[in-house]
């Protein structure tokens, strides 16, 4: 990719994200845009969104990214992963008034729970690489479905139209999709077992 | 204590990728309030999110737009980063249904309330629904799907307990008659369709419960 900078690492990003939390660091922002921005603007485009509608929400993503830095765990989940999950929210509202964005609101408010898991949390990185790996050696007709799904935003009932497919055969391409990325994460520390 | 009836991998997955209808959302965000094992899950889902957006590519960015960015982080005042501020699992909930607001409890049949939340989506609706200690709820079935989370209290019929953080997923079809434990229960419901009561007292009520 081409004037995209220098190769970074989700450590880098997490890092800069940390640093707008602890000290508004602008540069960080700055850096943090230049890479997400083009990407959440791409990924809205794919939903069917015009030009105007996925710059806008990815500009408002990247000023939420600013405003909920000190959100961010690095712990929890990769950088890639959270900016998806804010763009994701504000995609689904831009149909629906914010009312997403403020139940996600709600939920990451949660207090953790103390000493719950600290060792399977240390490798949210090493999570985010496991499920690219895993991502890669989908069956097509898996990787499909995940894509409509998680790009495009598509119900499983709208995908199932537009494959032309019986829904059990969405759903279970999805399932079994899930399956393979559990696999892939199994040995990682997990909380107890029930 | 933890949930032991979870959502499903595929719901989760759904959840995650952000094409659930809003009323099956808000349910499953209320269960990952109280369930960390689900919370995982989903920040898990949300990892092939954040690969696939990876693999969107980069590109340039309209410099305008960019500078607007940089310059409301600078000056706006409403734009400035907020600190972390933690709520209890029961306020993090009442606050997601607060986000849409609720009518009064209404009484709709034998130790049975209805309270609205003021959502549907693609024809699915949210309420809360609460039951006195003790009470047997008519046997239905649903025409559509119903994701039933347990905030207080407990139920339990043929398919096992449910607990407060519990969630069931009903398919259309399956029929069931609940019976409400020991002390008040009240659960946060997403229902697709309509419930279809049975039996002489379900169609005794039936007239006066418009669920």
């Amino acid at each position: 990719m081409k004037n995209d900078g220098p190769e970074r690492s989700d450590d880098d990003y997490g890092k800069m994200i940390r640093s707008i939390a602890e000290r508004r660091d602008r540069t960080a922002f700055a850096c943090l845009f230049d890479h997400f921005a083009p990407r959440i603007r791409g990924m809205i485009l794919r939903t069917g969104a015009s030009a105007e509608q996925a710059e806008d929400i990815a500009q408002e993503a990247m000023l939420t990214l600013w405003r909920k830095a000190d959100y961010f765990d690095p712990l929890r989940a990769a950088p890639a992963a959270w900016v998806f999950a804010i763009a994701r929210n504000l995609r689904i509202d831009g149909i629906r008034r914010e009312r997403r964005a403020q139940v996600h609101a709600c939920l990451e408010r949660v207090e953790p729970e103390g000493p719950e898991q600290p060792d399977h949390l240390v490798n949210a990185d090493e999570r985010q690489r496991r499920v690219v790996e895993a991502l890669k050696h989908l069956p097509p007709e898996q990787a499909e479905v995940v894509h409509m799904s998680f790009v495009e935003g598509k119900a499983h009932g709208e995908i199932s139209k537009c494959l032309d497919l019986p829904l059990g055969t969405v759903k279970s391409r999805l399932r079994l999709a899930m399956v393979r990325l559990r696999q892939a994460l199994a040995d990682l520390a997990e909380e107890e077992t029930p | 204590m933890r949930p032991i009836h979870h959502p499903s991998d595929l719901l989760l997955a759904e959840y995650a990728a952000g094409s659930l209808d809003e009323a099956s959302a808000l349910i499953v965000s209320a269960h990952l309030a109280l369930c960390p094992h689900c919370r995982r899950a989903v920040a898990d889902f949300e990892c092939i999110g954040g690969a696939l957006l990876e693999q969107v590519g980069g590109g340039g960015f309209d410099t305008q737009r960019r500078g607007q960015a940089v310059t409301a982080i600078s000056a706006d005042l409403s734009q400035q980063p907020v600190p972390r501020r933690d709520l209890s699992v029961a306020d993090s909930i009442e606050a997601m249904i607060d986000v849409y607001g609720r009518g009064p409890w209404r009484w709709i049949g034998p130790g049975v309330y209805h309270r609205r939340i003021d959502l549907e989506d693609n024809g699915v609706r949210a309420f809360m629904l609460r039951g006195a200690p003790g009470t047997e709820l008519p046997d239905h079935s649903h025409s559509g799907t119903e994701l039933t989370l347990v905030l207080k209290g407990e139920f339990s019929h043929e398919l096992g307990r449910f607990g407060v953080g519990d969630m069931e997923a009903a398919d259309g079809g399956i029929r069931h008659a609940p019976r409400i434990g020991n002390e008040e229960c009240i659960c946060l419901v997403a229902m697709a369709g309509t419930i279809r009561l049975r039996g002489l007292l379900g169609r005794l009520i039936q007239p006066f419960v418009r669920l």
